[in-house]
């Protein structure tokens, strides 16, 4: 096969395939804040003193850890309805709304883990993990980039769910491998520098703190 | 109104009276009685099963058909491949072949009258015709109207045509696509709900095929025996009906109502019988160039079983009845059934919820080979993502030149792409370089037990390698081999168990690919039953447990693992998202 007609493929499509991989950032964005926001005042109360709030909070970490979020994309897809009336007016749920809140699911139980052991800390005079929390954060995001791209499988049209669509145009089954390693590619070269920096940032997060402390 | 009930009474005592004095059914001057109590027992159900009771002592229909010489069987004369008529004017078909092996068994002539949907029913309740083979739905509320011989000889549902250039083969590649659909059918929304599918509906079906031809959608959704019958076009050639049907709609030859019980009966249901285990209908299918279903093969199947004495497992019951595993199980009531199948049953009809993961014996089958697919996938993952783990942290560790840049590469890559892409691209990618290189087809679950494996692997290898860095910093000349591999796995058990988790959470992605576990399983169940709150919660109910039974024995194997003397420390590695 001709490594200048895939190139040329790979080029022509290359604008219609970033537009898919903007809908994996939406994606994970909206998940996070919804999870993020949930996930805090899930937080506050594992942090209570009161054992009637905090045994609520503990029950619901572990649910949000132990549920599938493959699972339950399929779940919401399905049963959640595709529009709802609120205040008299009809708001569509498009399908990227359920993957968003599907993924969220996962951050709920991240953000209540480590954001708990941040209280704590916080609460006895220790700020470091308060410190730690944002390059973790921001690792977790690119771990739900990634996983965002399950959102095709419900038909969001997402990069993936685009480099199918693209395939078909094609047509070529040699082109097939390309369009999906590009793909991949585009997740790659996102996630693997950013993961990259965050881990330089926390061992340099560590160190100064290490070293404020001890001197 | 007075009038015509009192008529009512009239009609129905006459009818009784002329019962017991077995007059003929049609003919002679009995007839019109007949006639009128017929009808009104349409009217009124109760009435039915009253008039029903003395068909025993009736002449049989089977007699005037013998002592006429002629079996009178309608067929549709509108339906291309099943019944239509040919240029020389005779009713040719499915159907027709069907009416002539009846006649055969007989041994009369055989009369075809050509009907359509809209007189069908006339036609029979007026005597014109003794039989009714034309392409006519098995349902509750004509099981009331007519006489339904079980059991069904086809079924019909939906499907799609597509184009030549079209690489669609599994209804989940239609999710969230745009297809075209004819406004006015009874499965749109159905489908639309069932498969996601994006409709656009238009007035006609040439519209809508329009509209597939000129790519305003991927495929066109219809009924998948009309789509057989375009597909004879020279105008279609090369386009297809690539899927496999859902929404199945059983098909059934029907008598008068007043056959109920009759030797009539009985013969046609053992023709029929006989017709599914002989292949006589999956040849006549093979015959007239309709593509083969699911429904003729998996009936054949059934009816050619035997039970542990050798005998067919579908043979009439002391009551005349064949058992409830081969009736359609869709019309079967709670009285008609035992054990799981009656527990199934119950549920439904008290609660409304409709779980035929119990009560059908093919979706139940389909089930449980879903539950062990899924375990499996999860018994792949969970020893391959561990062995991976440690193969790779080892080639980590030996700093061999070339080999340990390599493996740290590859690991790079796997944690950083999405699992799904890397199914995609061994499975479509190295997977059809395969079949056209070797002729070997790879296996879907292999392919995912392969790359969810070595996805949690990286997440593993990398988890321990970090734990041996640790000791290395501390114990002078450390390295990992399989002698100190328990002291690494000691500090890094934490992250390994919740990667380990993780990947079973996410063994799901197979379904992607199409193997059929447990999501695919409960999608299909869903779409051809319409129960989707019911099977997602019971899919999400399993899939907790399966989660749930991994973590206990994750549990189990760390207890046992762990020696009391050494201090735990659990190595601060961030939580994945499946």
């Amino acid at each position: 096969m001709d490594i200048r007609e895939i190139f040329v493929e790979l080029r022509t499509w290359t604008p219609y395939l970033a537009g898919g991989f903007l809908w994996n950032i939406i994606i994970s964005f909206v998940s996070m804040t919804i999870g993020t926001l949930i996930g805090a005042v899930i937080a506050f109360m594992r942090a209570s003193d009161e054992w009637i709030v905090r045994r609520p909070g503990n029950v619901l970490t572990e649910f949000s850890r132990g549920v599938p979020t493959f699972v339950f994309l399929f779940y919401l897809a399905y049963l959640l309805p595709s529009e709802v009336a609120v205040f008299g007016t009809v708001l569509p749920v498009p399908s990227w709304v359920k993957a968003s809140l599907a993924l969220s699911i996962a951050v709920v139980g991240f953000v209540s883990d480590n954001l708990s052991i941040v209280i704590r800390d916080w609460r006895a005079g220790r700020r470091e993990s308060a410190v730690l929390f944002l390059p973790s954060w921001t690792t977790y995001f690119l771990i739900i980039v990634m996983s965002s791209s399950t959102a095709s499988v419900i038909g969001v049209s997402e990069i993936v769910s685009r480099a199918n669509t693209v395939i078909g145009a094609i047509n070529k089954d040699h082109m097939m491998i390309w369009i999906y390693l590009y793909a991949m590619t585009w997740f790659f070269c996102f996630c693997y520098p950013l993961t990259l920096a965050m881990n330089y940032l926390k061992e340099q997060m560590k160190r100064r703190l290490w070293v404020a402390q001890t001197s | 109104m007075p009038e015509t009930r009192s008529g009512l009474l009239r009609a129905f005592a006459t009818g009784r009276s002329h019962d017991s004095a077995g007059g003929a059914v049609r003919a002679g001057p009995t007839g019109r009685c007949r006639r009128l109590l017929a009808r009104l027992a349409l009217l009124v159900p109760a009435l039915l099963a009253a008039g029903a009771v003395p068909a025993a002592a009736q002449v049989d229909p089977i007699d005037n058909i013998q002592r006429r010489g002629t079996l009178v069987v309608g067929v549709k004369n509108d339906y291309p491949l099943f019944g239509s008529v040919n240029p020389a004017g005779q009713l040719v078909g499915l159907e027709p072949d069907l009416a002539a092996d009846l006649a055969r068994r007989l041994n009369v002539s055989l009369t075809l009258v050509g009907v359509t949907s809209a007189n069908r029913f006339q036609r029979l309740q007026d005597g014109t015709i003794d039989v009714m083979i034309a392409t006519l739905g098995d349902t509750e509320q004509r099981r009331k109207i007519v006489t339904i011989v079980e059991p069904n000889y086809y079924a019909s549902g939906v499907n799609v045509m597509t184009p030549p250039s079209s690489r669609i083969r599994e209804w989940s590649e239609l999710r969230g696509q745009r297809v075209c659909a004819t406004q006015g059918t009874y499965f749109n929304r159905l489908m639309a709900e069932r498969y996601l599918l994006d409709l656009q509906n238009y007035n006609s079906n040439r519209d809508a095929r329009l509209a597939l031809k000129d790519g305003r959608c991927v495929a066109w959704l219809y009924d998948d025996t009309a789509i057989a019958g375009d597909l004879q076009d020279a105008e279609w050639a090369g386009w297809r009906m690539p899927l496999q049907s859902v929404l199945l709609t059983p098909w059934a030859v029907a008598l008068h109502p007043d056959a109920r019980g009759s030797r009539l009966e009985r013969l046609v249901g053992d023709a029929v019988a006989d017709w599914h285990r002989t292949g006589f209908l999956i040849d006549a299918e093979r015959k007239w160039n309709i593509p083969p279903g699911v429904f003729l093969q998996r009936t054949r199947d059934l009816w050619s079983e035997t039970d542990g004495t050798g005998q067919p497992l579908c043979r009439r019951q002391a009551n005349g009845q064949w058992p409830e595993v081969c009736r359609n199980q869709a019309l079967l009531a709670s009285n008609d059934a035992s054990g799981v199948l009656r527990i199934g049953l119950v549920i439904k009809e008290r609660t409304g919820l409709d779980l035929s993961v119990l009560y059908d014996r093919y979706d139940r089958n389909v089930f449980l080979f879903a539950v062990l697919q899924s375990l499996a996938l999860i018994a792949a993952c969970l020893v391959g993502g561990f062995a991976s783990g440690v193969v790779g942290a080892i080639l980590l560790d030996r700093r061999i030149p070339v080999v340990t840049h390599l493996a740290s590469a590859a690991i790079a890559v796997t944690r950083m792409t999405p699992p799904l892409l890397q199914i995609y691209v061994v499975f479509f990618g190295v997977g059809s370089f395969v079949i056209a290189h070797w002729g070997l087809s790879v296996d879907g679950a292999i392919v995912a037990a392969i790359c969810l494996s070595f996805y949690a692997g990286a997440g593993n290898a990398v988890a321990i390698n970090e734990a041996s860095e640790f000791l290395r910093a501390r114990i002078p000349d450390f390295r990992l081999s399989l002698a100190t591999l328990p002291q690494a796995l000691r500090l890094s058990q934490g992250s390994i168990v919740s990667t380990l988790v993780n990947i079973v959470k996410a063994t799901g992605m197979a379904s992607a690919i199409a193997v059929p576990e447990l999501i695919s399983a409960s999608t299909y169940v869903m779409a051809e039953r319409g129960n989707a709150s019911v099977m997602m919660n019971v899919l999400m109910v399993v899939y907790l447990l399966l989660v749930l039974a991994v973590v206990r024995l994750l549990d189990r194997l760390q207890k046992w693992f762990a020696s009391p003397e050494r201090e735990v420390r659990p190595l601060a590695v961030p939580r994945r998202a499946t």
